[in-house]
């Protein structure tokens, strides 16, 4: 009888277990991250501002490597890794090798970018949608801020894509947009620059949220400042040169500041911050960046200029290549990078002029760079051909590895003017189109 | 109480038999053939509850009431046996045959029953204790079943302590979600997963773009301690697996470990010292001026002249992987009990040193099995273990920093000096990032394990008639450790000094992880009196996940601290993955006396990793095993078995987790912290991969099964292949798991087993294994597109329909090439072979396994970054040039953005895996010790291979479902040889 029982005991739990597997199981949310769902139906003011640290923030990401990638093509210096033989292969053409649309030097750059626009457009999404207590201005300017960072990365990606163009519209990844041409694309940057413009002259006088100290003036008129500078940098590329003068004008641009003046991303040794990727200590080895040959062979004499190089304990080899001399643009592993500083405005104002012809003021903004590295007033021949030469020569050098010697050089369609160092190497015009665009 | 013992002989507990009149005393020894007496053979009064186990000496003593009896006799290993006794003959003194060809073996088929070989539809394969380490040590579980069963790819992703090894079973499964089979250890599952110690932000390995692990993490079977193991099952497709639904897609592993006997308490002990030592030296190269002008400049001849003229050419190779490393292997096992508890008790330390100084391995463990009649109704076994390991593992594979072992080695010159002044002061390396002597004897990178594994197992005998009983089985069990990683770039070092690194990096990891299961069986069995039994179950299941890893990388250490609060940077990432699964399933089979065998199935799942975490998804099974040699037709003389089989079955592989959620990460900038888009989209109707198996064969033996003959062919599709697809990077996201493709594996594996002598004097056992697969890429939504390494310039996976997915492609010069890609090989082997022999004359014992890995290619970048610093062993050799004029070194290099082809190499290999002799001494010399063996043995020690590094079994991206068999200057693998003592008392 004792054992009837317990085999009934024992059923019953058998019964028990049953039931408590049979239960509903529930969604469980994502334990690790914020859901994208959430932000863009209804953010909180703070998560506004850490959309907007995150675009800050990713702006960063990878642009050492679009350095790298315009750097080299542009026979600006030579980054050497003992660990990653493309760089040297691939960017410089050596032998059959060509850019491939499936590696680091093409892809990287290029979805960094965009997933900074990603952000920029979930940023506007959640502005638009947030039940948060905030003005109409604070909305404006928050829009106007997303529309000129996104003409900004564009334009980093449209530099390396060039001809083939690139998507603009990218809200809804179901159904991107077309990929238009170069100047269309361009053109459409510069229609962002004018929206965004136009959203940060409604926006009062504060944004919503802080800026990071890369930024001299953070209030909405000093950002607007940041986005006539931006378009004044489309307009040369679109050669559209009174427009160039007319941005300038409501820019930063001071012919007689400071070079440096400008808007910058900043990096600290904190915690999950990042470094300046741009920076190597000197005589590093393994992993480097080393003049281009070409940098001191081609200097004026007397250009100081020369600091901007450092010479090397040992020569650095790879690949056939060599070079006795460090990169040396910048002072220590948080330095800021530019993204665009007043140097650059004085060489549009200058390149402005020549273009329209008015000379004697192409001059006097040389002179200004010209004087400050010791070469004295310009004396060269009072022609516009000769004063483009002069203007690429100062580009050069005033705005070495910051990206834009290669994309001079392809504006003005003397790319087979740039250096070759080993035979079988070759100069490319752009980057291909990633892979993964033709995808999905 | 009467009880059918035939379906559950090996889980045969001792059951009391009840005091009665009319019984009487049967005595007996049961040996073997070779004359040993067998100690725990069960012996069970046929068709009742009565048995005992045979003593120490072999003698047993059994109290029987019927008169006569049918007396049956089981041991593992051996042929059962039935011997009738009765009140006037009453003294049984036999011998049981081995059984070479398993058939008395049982396997587990159900989720709660087994079936025994000879009856099995399934080429299920099993291995046993001494199978598993009968020949030599082992380092690991995992490492230990190379070449031991057919249909299964493992490869060891490097030689570092420790493990890291990864097992594919029929071909490749999955190419992205899991690939590893599911483990479960005494009813419980046990996780396996590989967690990185996070100094890729030291290597900056994955700066160049590439998103997978390349630490060389172990996984976390290594852990588990292989003395205990009685036996492991091997269920390689879904149509033996379905029963285990949406968690068998890559297979299952049944690990059964080993339980007390009842009798006098047994003592065993084993000691075995040994040494590692680098398994292929490959040298250096031979430099003079000219070699070092033409690769360094001109500027270094003088420098290479004036250390050759002070004799400083280094052998940097024996300096770094020249450690002979000293193993210690020990464990020592109780096993006892009486007839209603019986107890086992397991007790392993090992201790090795690697090859690299600094490196080695620690593991220890104590297990304790008990198994206790609760009622005369009612058994539990409880089975845990605990288990505490230390891995110090290297600094090694891919970098982007040029500071790995294995990455300034391949950087450095012979005439470089980088020993350390009298007061322990290293210099700078000036030819690669780390002075690598610095980097070994400074860098920490430390694995440590504290782990509980606890199952118990609840059976009810509910009802027990004459031809009908009905069992309730409860399961559960939890898998429960702490994993921690710790790794320490102290500032001293050349790359985290002087602005070069972060002033050190002390990078922290714990994994906390808490697997649980549980689960319920009703079991009925009904027999018929014509030899007709159906065995019909039914159950549900539930597993529980939960892993939490939280890392802290401190950066700007204080001094030489390395605690966190220590530093001036430090961040912390958390990843918690959670994971809930809940099943049921249903299983009738019906055996016709024993001449067919057919069983049908369903087993139907949901989890919380599904889309929709409560849609129920469903997976069928069939099978059916013909015994054409019971039929009364069948009375040829040589073919005493012939058994045709033939199975089908659905399996499932959850996606991957996260993969539903759309994210945003976190990011810092300029002391704040902000929220980023995460780079992969979620994707809300992710559905598990589906798995169908098919597969037919047969089972022949000749001669009284002194040769038998397996043969077995499979097809095994999946659908809805879960793809890590591309998506524009435009969108701002980069990927998504999605369910595109289907994937095809067909294979054929044979197996063929000898016994040609087989005698006290002298026996001779020969397995020979053949297995081989095709995997296809049947169908694919997206278009092709390259996968894992490094680029098509160097050499990629490609992911293609219509093509195998693990071919490897690269750039051609060949202008007809398609896309400017040529394939140049495929991961996948073409073939295996294992070939086993064991030798025993008189009390020596030889044993020797054999394993051959035809075709399967490797890319091989070490070679890449030898011949960029010139310092290639083969560099000046002229064997690769058609022309025969360009130097191998040169030649490659030429090579280098014109063809991947030099980087594909192939990586088949031969090997004496396992080697071992040993001795028996004799009992009577032996006083209170029942046995004592001495012996030598070795792993891998003679191995025959073409591949220009250290081992063609390699894997920079540790057991990822492809893209393994990619080199990066790995951590070399050893050789080892051991010397054994056992003792029994």
């Amino acid at each position: 009888m004792q054992f009837q029982i317990k085999k009934t005991i024992l059923f019953s739990l058998a019964i028990l277990s049953l039931s408590l597997f049979s239960c509903e199981l529930s969604e469980i949310p994502d334990p690790n991250n914020p859901s994208l769902e959430v932000i863009s139906a209804d953010a909180t003011v703070g998560e506004i501002q850490n959309l907007v640290d995150g675009i800050e923030s990713w702006m960063r990401d990878r642009h050492a490597t679009y350095f790298d990638g315009v750097g080299m093509i542009g026979r600006e210096y030579y980054r050497f890794s003992n660990s990653d033989p493309r760089f040297t292969s691939d960017l410089l053409g050596k032998g059959s090798a060509v850019l491939d649309n499936n590696t680091f030097y093409t892809t990287n750059p290029f979805a960094s970018r965009y997933r900074v626009v990603k952000n920029a457009n979930i940023l506007i999404t959640a502005i638009e949608n947030t039940s948060a207590p905030i003005t109409p201005e604070q909305v404006s300017s928050t829009l106007g801020y997303a529309k000129t960072i996104k003409a900004h990365e564009l334009l980093m990606v449209l530099n390396q894509q060039y001809n083939n163009g690139i998507r603009v519209d990218v809200a809804d990844p179901d159904n991107l947009g077309a990929f238009l041409s170069y100047s269309e694309s361009l053109n459409a940057i510069k229609a962002l620059l004018d929206e965004g413009h136009s959203d940060l002259s409604k926006g009062g006088s504060d944004f919503l949220f802080e800026l990071t100290s890369g930024y001299a003036d953070p209030s909405v008129a000093g950002f607007m400042e940041f986005n006539r500078a931006l378009a004044a940098r489309v307009d040369a590329y679109r050669e559209d040169w009174d427009g160039v003068l007319a941005n300038l004008a409501e820019s930063f641009f001071d012919m007689n500041g400071d070079f440096n003046t400008g808007v910058y991303n900043v990096f600290s040794t904190a915690g999950g911050d990042q470094l300046n990727g741009m920076w190597y200590p000197p005589n590093a080895t393994g992993e480097l960046r080393v003049a281009h040959p070409s940098y001191l062979a081609d200097i004026r004499p007397g250009d100081t200029r020369t600091s901007k190089v450092r010479q090397r304990d040992e020569t650095a080899t790879l690949d056939d290549l060599s070079s006795d001399y460090d990169v040396n643009v910048y002072a220590s592993n948080t330095s800021s990078i530019a993204r665009i500083r007043n140097e650059e405005l004085i060489l549009l104002y200058a390149e402005a002029r020549i273009q329209k012809d008015e000379l004697n003021e192409a001059v006097t903004a040389l002179n200004v760079i010209r004087n400050a590295y010791m070469l004295g007033d310009y004396t060269g021949a009072m022609s516009k051909g000769a004063l483009l030469d002069e203007l690429l020569y100062q580009r050069r050098y005033s705005l070495y590895g910051e990206g834009h010697r290669w994309i001079d050089m392809r504006r003005y369609g003397r790319l087979n003017e740039l250096p070759i160092d080993r035979s079988g190497d070759d100069v490319w015009e752009q980057f291909p189109r990633p892979m993964t665009e033709d995808q999905g | 109480m009467k009880y059918f013992t035939k379906t559950c002989l090996l889980l045969a507990v001792l059951f009391t038999s009840a005091t009665a009149l009319a019984q009487y005393n049967v005595t007996g020894t049961v040996k073997s053939e070779s004359g040993e007496p067998l100690i725990g053979v069960s012996i069970i009064v046929k068709g009742s509850t009565t048995g005992t186990v045979t003593d120490f000496n072999g003698n047993f003593s059994i109290n029987v009431r019927q008169d006569p009896a049918i007396l049956e006799f089981s041991y593992t290993g051996f042929k059962s046996q039935e011997i009738e006794v009765s009140s006037s003959n009453s003294t049984v003194n036999t011998t049981l045959e081995e059984d070479i060809a398993n058939l008395e073996e049982v396997v587990v088929t159900g989720l709660a029953t087994s079936v025994k070989r000879k009856n099995l539809a399934n080429a299920v394969e099993q291995i046993n204790s001494r199978e598993l380490t009968g020949i030599t040590p082992q380092q690991t579980m995992d490492g230990a079943l190379y070449g031991k069963f057919k249909g299964a790819n493992i490869s060891a992703n490097s030689g570092a302590p420790g493990g890291g090894i990864s097992i594919k079973l029929r071909g490749i499964t999955s190419l992205t979600a899991n690939s590893q089979p599911l483990f479960i250890i005494d009813g419980v599952y046990v996780d396996n997963s590989a967690v990185k110690a996070g100094f890729d932000v030291v290597s900056k390995s994955q700066a160049g773009g590439s998103q997978s692990v390349q630490d060389d993490p172990s996984n976390r079977i290594a852990d588990i301690p292989l003395d205990d193991i009685e036996t492991i099952e091997v269920l390689k497709g879904a149509s033996a697996a379905a029963i285990y639904g949406s968690r068998a897609g890559a297979g299952v592993v049944i690990i059964t470990t080993k339980r007390g006997q009842a009798g006098k308490t047994r003592v065993n002990l084993t000691q075995s010292v040994g040494i590692n030592t680098l398994l292929n030296p490959l040298g250096q190269r031979s430099f003079d001026a000219q070699k070092v002008e033409d690769s360094f400049g001109a500027d270094e001849v003088p420098v290479f002249q004036a250390a050759q003229s002070k004799g400083e050419i280094f052998d940097y190779e024996k300096e770094l992987y020249g450690n002979t490393g000293v193993i210690s292997n020990t464990n020592v096992s109780l096993s006892g009990g009486d007839e209603k508890t019986q107890f086992y008790g397991g007790f392993s330390y090992r201790d090795e040193e690697g090859i690299v100084r600094g490196t080695g391995y620690r593991k220890a463990s104590a297990r304790l099995n008990l198994d206790h009649e609760l009622f005369n109704f009612f058994d539990v076994k409880l089975s845990s273990v605990y288990i505490n390991s230390s891995a110090d593992r290297g600094y090694f594979n891919n970098d982007n920093s040029g500071t790995t072992l294995g990455i300034s080695y391949v950087s450095t010159p012979p005439w470089a000096n980088l020993f350390p002044d009298a007061d322990g002061n290293y210099p700078n390396n000036p030819y690669a990032g780390g002075n690598f002597l610095q980097t070994a004897d400074q860098v920490t990178n430390n694995e440590s394990v504290d782990r509980f594994i606890v199952g118990g197992i609840g059976e009810a005998r509910l009802l027990t008639t004459d031809n009908n009983a009905l069992r309730l089985i409860l399961r559960g069990g939890t898998d429960y450790y702490t994993f921690g990683t710790k790794a320490i770039f102290p500032r001293t070092l050349q790359f985290q000094k002087g602005g070069n690194g972060t002033d050190g990096a002390a990078i922290v990891g714990n994994t906390l992880n808490t697997n649980s299961n549980f689960a319920a069986f009703l079991v009925h069995s009904y027999f018929t009196d014509s030899g007709i039994s159906f065995t019909s179950q039914a159950g549900v299941t539930a597993e529980n996940f939960n892993q939490n890893t939280v890392r802290s990388t401190a950066t700007f250490l204080v001094g030489s601290q390395t605690n966190l609060d220590q530093a001036s940077s430090i961040v912390a990432e958390q990843n918690r993955i959670i994971q809930k699964d809940r099943g049921f399933f249903v299983q009738e089979e019906v055996n016709f006396q024993d001449k067919l065998i057919a069983t049908l199935g369903l087993r139907g799942d949901k989890s919380s990793n599904n889309g929709d975490p409560n849609k129920l998804y469903y997976y069928p099974k069939a099978s059916l095993a013909l015994n054409l040699h019971e039929f009364s037709f069948w009375n040829s003389p040589t073919f005493n078995q012939f058994k045709l089989r033939a199975a089908f079955g659905q399996s499932g592989n959850f996606p991957v987790f996260g993969a539903i959620y759309n994210s945003l990460d976190a990011t810092i900038v300029d002391g704040s912290t902000g929220s980023l888009i995460a780079t992969r989209r979620g994707n809300k109707t992710l559905g598990p991969e589906r798995q169908t198996e098919v597969e037919v064969g047969f089972d022949l033996g000749l001669l009284n099964s002194k040769l038998t003959l397996d043969a077995t062919y499979y097809i095994k599709n999946i659908d809805d292949l879960v793809l890590d697809v591309n998506v524009p990077t435009s969108s701002g996201f980069t990927r998504q798991w999605s369910n595109v493709g289907s994937l095809g594996n067909k294979g054929v594996e044979i197996g063929l087993t000898a016994t040609p002598y087989n005698s006290r004097n002298f026996s001779w056992l020969s397995r020979t294994s053949f297995w081989l697969n095709r995997a296809e890429v049947t169908q694919l939504l997206v278009p092709a597109y390259n996968i894992g390494a490094f680029g098509a310039t160097l050499g990629t996976y490609r992911i293609e329909e219509g093509k195998s997915p693990t071919q490897l492609v690269g750039i051609t010069d060949n202008p007809n090439a398609e896309g400017g890609l040529e394939v140049f090989g495929d991961a996948t082997p073409d073939f295996q072979i294992s070939f086993l022999n064991a030798f025993s004359i008189r009390r020596l014992e030889f044993s020797f396994l054999i394993h051959w890995k035809a075709g399967g290619e490797n890319i091989n970048l070490t070679t890449l970054l030898s011949d960029l610093s010139g310092t290639s062993p083969d560099y000046d050799e002229v064997t690769l040039d058609p022309n025969g004029q360009v130097s191998n070194g040169d030649y490659r290099q030429q090579q280098l953005g014109v063809t991947a082809a030099p980087w594909i190499e192939d990586a088949s290999y031969m090997r004496v895996r396992e080697i071992g002799i040993s001795y028996s001494i004799p009992r009577s010399s032996l006083g209170d010790i029942a046995g004592l063996k001495i012996g030598l043995s070795g792993r891998n020690l003679i191995n025959v291979f073409n591949y220009n590094s250290y081992d063609p079994e390699v894997s920079n991206f540790g057991s990822n479902a492809i893209s393994s068999a990619v080199e990066v200057t790995p951590f070399p693998s050893a050789k080892t040889v051991y010397f054994n003592l056992s003792a029994t008392f």
